[in-house]
């Protein structure tokens, strides 16, 4: 059932679409599971109905930029961290701004499968979402959540759940507010000895499969060659032998230090349930703390790690930069 | 084929007395999932009740990576360590995935011996699904959730009993303490399996669905299911009959090993001239669905794809093989721009 946020997004497609301003509008749509929605794309005024958004759209639909033709003009529907994933690819020249309209919506959250379906012999029949309570019915029966007791970690830890930079904001509420950049659930990753940081690490490395879903499902990491496949010369084990596990993701969390907007999209999509965003987290605390950077906030200010080598007075680099070379 | 009758409690007792002489590998909840594990604690199997595991049972026999060879100046073979050991509790729809990739890796001049080694070492006790998920369309392809292809004992959970079908020579060695089932027991599950059979999908028309996909190849069909497609590993990764691996030397360890590869990662394809003749998604996922529903039906008059729905179930933007089979069988291409 379309929400009046759904019917809001869709008038607005369908304005952009029949006023030919953009070619296509990025959004998602219904699933053919009772836990899932589709990314969908539309490019008729007539199909603006399948738009809808709720807290099972579980992917950052800004991966599609890397996806599509630079010239296309293109309108996403963006909640708070997808808006910040398209700023920082405009930054990073992925795609022109002026061809982009941003239909943003202040977030209420994506909810976590793995919270609501507790074991893999109970599973998820039907969720119906209302307000602030999300009703689920599992083989084992009913159930009511608080939505706060079932969100993904990642929106649980979210600073920043207005959209930047939109081109219009869907006037309803979200269901957070904005607040100065906090991940102190750090902490307690932080307090731990360098031996129990290794262990927590490589406990979760160790399950990976190498299926890249992960790296497909970040908007940020578009190299058309990742190191991780690389052959000549080889960075990275190539088995799912521990050290491969260890080396593809600490390497790929470090190509995300000032970038990653952290949406957790990388872990909704592990088939694995692998939990590495503290990773990037942490390096972006590092970049918060060093330089007073957030990833995408900014639509004028490149990642820190991409200025560097360049004469840049706002991080303190070049010259005199500690930073510098 | 034998019938025969065990209760759960005889079971549990039966599998502890297997792990003693055989390597068992079984369902075991692992805190993140259920997958099947080499047994050390027989308490912790998980026997009753699941549908089925996250990983494919194929890794078992085709390792996601595995050691070729090793080398210091030459290349050494590895030696064959496979000890008999049974595989228990995998779905009908694995099994059969592995008649599949018998066909695959099997021809009879040139065996993938690393393997068959595995493969003939093991025997195999499979259990029927007396719930399916909504995920399973096994009997749309084909199977069924009782099926007994490639197995060498079929469990069917019978309330506080096992009705236990004995297949081959390798099951009765195993089963032959057993008591025969009665015939009002053997009523009951037959009655069962009309029962949840009745419940599945329909099968699939599978020389139409051939025709129609053959026909769609050069349409605009592809580049519509693929747009929201990842390119990541999720799909053949967790698929049981998906084979293709990729042989890397890996110089620092001395090893010449083989990995899973996938048609879905944009290298597949990619040859040393910087050519790439799957070059998009749209290529790519045209040809997972072709080589499952046309392909395999071409060369073997079979699906390719056994229906256990792990790939609908896990792909992280739901992209759903049934609903692109279905528009495919429905001509939806048909119109479509070239
Ligand atoms: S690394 Fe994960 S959390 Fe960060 S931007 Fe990429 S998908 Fe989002
Ligand atoms: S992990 Fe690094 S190299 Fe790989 S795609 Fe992401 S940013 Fe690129
Ligand atoms: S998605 Fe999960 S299993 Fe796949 S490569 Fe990433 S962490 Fe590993
Ligand atoms: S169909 Fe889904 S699981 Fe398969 S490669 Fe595409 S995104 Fe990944």
């Amino acid at each position: 059932m379309p929400t009046t946020r759904d019917q809001k997004i869709q008038a607005e497609a369908k304005r952009l679409l029949q006023e030919g301003v953009v070619d296509v509008v990025i959004g998602f749509t219904k699933g053919t599971l009772p836990y899932k929605m589709q990314p969908c794309f539309i490019q008729h005024a007539e199909d603006v109905e399948q738009l809808e958004l709720n807290g099972l759209c579980s992917n950052n639909l800004a991966v599609y930029l890397n996806h599509r033709p630079k010239d296309e003009r293109t309108a996403i529907v963006v909640r708070g961290c997808e808006s910040r994933a398209v700023q920082t690819l405009v930054l990073e020249n992925r795609h022109a701004r002026e061809n982009l309209y941003l239909i943003g919506v202040p977030c209420i959250g994506i909810l976590d499968l793995q919270k609501i379906q507790q074991h893999e012999q109970d599973p998820v029949l039907a969720i119906q979402e209302e307000g602030d309570q999300v009703h689920v019915t599992l083989k084992s029966g009913e159930k009511t959540f608080q939505r706060s007791e079932i969100l993904h970690n990642a929106c649980l830890h979210c600073n920043h759940p207005l959209p930047v930079n939109a081109d219009m904001i869907i006037d309803e509420a979200g269901l957070f507010e904005e607040r100065t950049f906090d991940k102190s659930y750090l902490e307690s990753f932080r307090s731990l000895s360098l031996k129990e940081r290794y262990q927590e690490f490589t406990k979760e490395a160790e399950r990976c499969i190498r299926c890249y879903a992960c790296r497909e499902a970040c908007p940020m990491c578009y190299c058309e060659e990742c190191f991780v496949n690389h052959s000549r010369p080889q960075w990275v084990d190539s088995t799912i032998d521990p050290a491969g596990q260890q080396a593809w993701h600490i390497i790929r969390a470090f190509h995300q230090t000032g970038r990653c907007v952290s949406c957790g999209a990388c872990e909704r999509a592990c088939p694995m349930n692998i939990k590495m965003t503290y990773l990037t987290d942490l390096l972006n605390q590092d970049m918060f703390k060093e330089y007073d950077f957030e990833p995408g906030l900014d639509p004028a200010l490149m990642p820190p790690f991409l200025a560097l080598g360049e004469d840049n007075e706002k991080f303190g680099v070049g010259p005199e930069g500690s930073h510098a070379g | 084929m034998q019938a025969k009758w065990i209760s759960k409690k005889e079971l549990k007792k039966l599998l502890t007395a297997w792990t003693k002489h055989y390597l068992v590998y079984a369902p075991i909840d692992n805190d993140h999932e259920l997958a099947f594990q080499m047994v050390k604690e027989p308490a912790r199997i998980v026997v009753d009740g699941y549908s089925n595991t996250r990983y494919p049972a194929k890794s078992l026999f085709l390792p996601q990576s595995e050691v070729l060879m090793k080398y210091d100046g030459i290349l050494h073979s590895v030696e064959n360590t496979e000890k008999e050991k049974i595989l228990f509790g995998i779905r009908p729809c694995d099994a059969h995935a592995m008649q599949l990739l018998e066909h695959a890796l099997v021809d009879v001049e040139n065996p993938d011996l690393y393997w068959k080694q595995k493969r003939e070492s093991a025997i195999v006790i499979s259990k029927a699904c007396i719930a399916p998920e909504e995920t399973c369309f096994c009997t749309a392809v084909g199977g069924s959730p009782f099926n007994t292809a490639d197995s060498d004992v079929l469990l069917v959970e019978m309330g506080e009993d096992y009705c236990v079908y004995v297949l081959t020579e390798k099951g009765i060695s195993l089963c032959k303490e057993l008591p025969d089932a009665e015939d009002t027991q053997l009523q009951a599950v037959k009655k069962l399996t009309k029962k949840v059979v009745g419940r599945m999908p329909v099968l699939l028309p599978k020389q139409e669905l051939h025709n129609a996909l053959m026909a769609s190849f050069e349409t605009e069909f592809w580049k519509d299911v693929s747009q929201s497609c990842l390119g990541c590993g999720v799909c053949t990764f967790l698929c049981p009959s998906c084979f293709c691996f990729d042989i890397v030397d890996e110089t620092v360890r001395k090893e010449r090993v083989r990995n899973w590869d996938t048609c879905m990662f944009r290298t597949y394809s990619l040859e040393a001239s910087g050519h790439n003749p799957r070059p998009t998604k749209v290529e790519r996922t045209r040809q997972r669905i072709m080589h499952k529903f046309a392909y395999w039906v071409d060369l073997i008059d079979e699906i390719g794809c056994t229906g256990c729905g792990r790939c609908v179930k896990y792909c992280p933007v739901n992209i759903d093989i049934r609903e692109i089979a279905e528009k495919a069988l429905h001509r939806e291409f048909e119109g479509m721009k070239k």
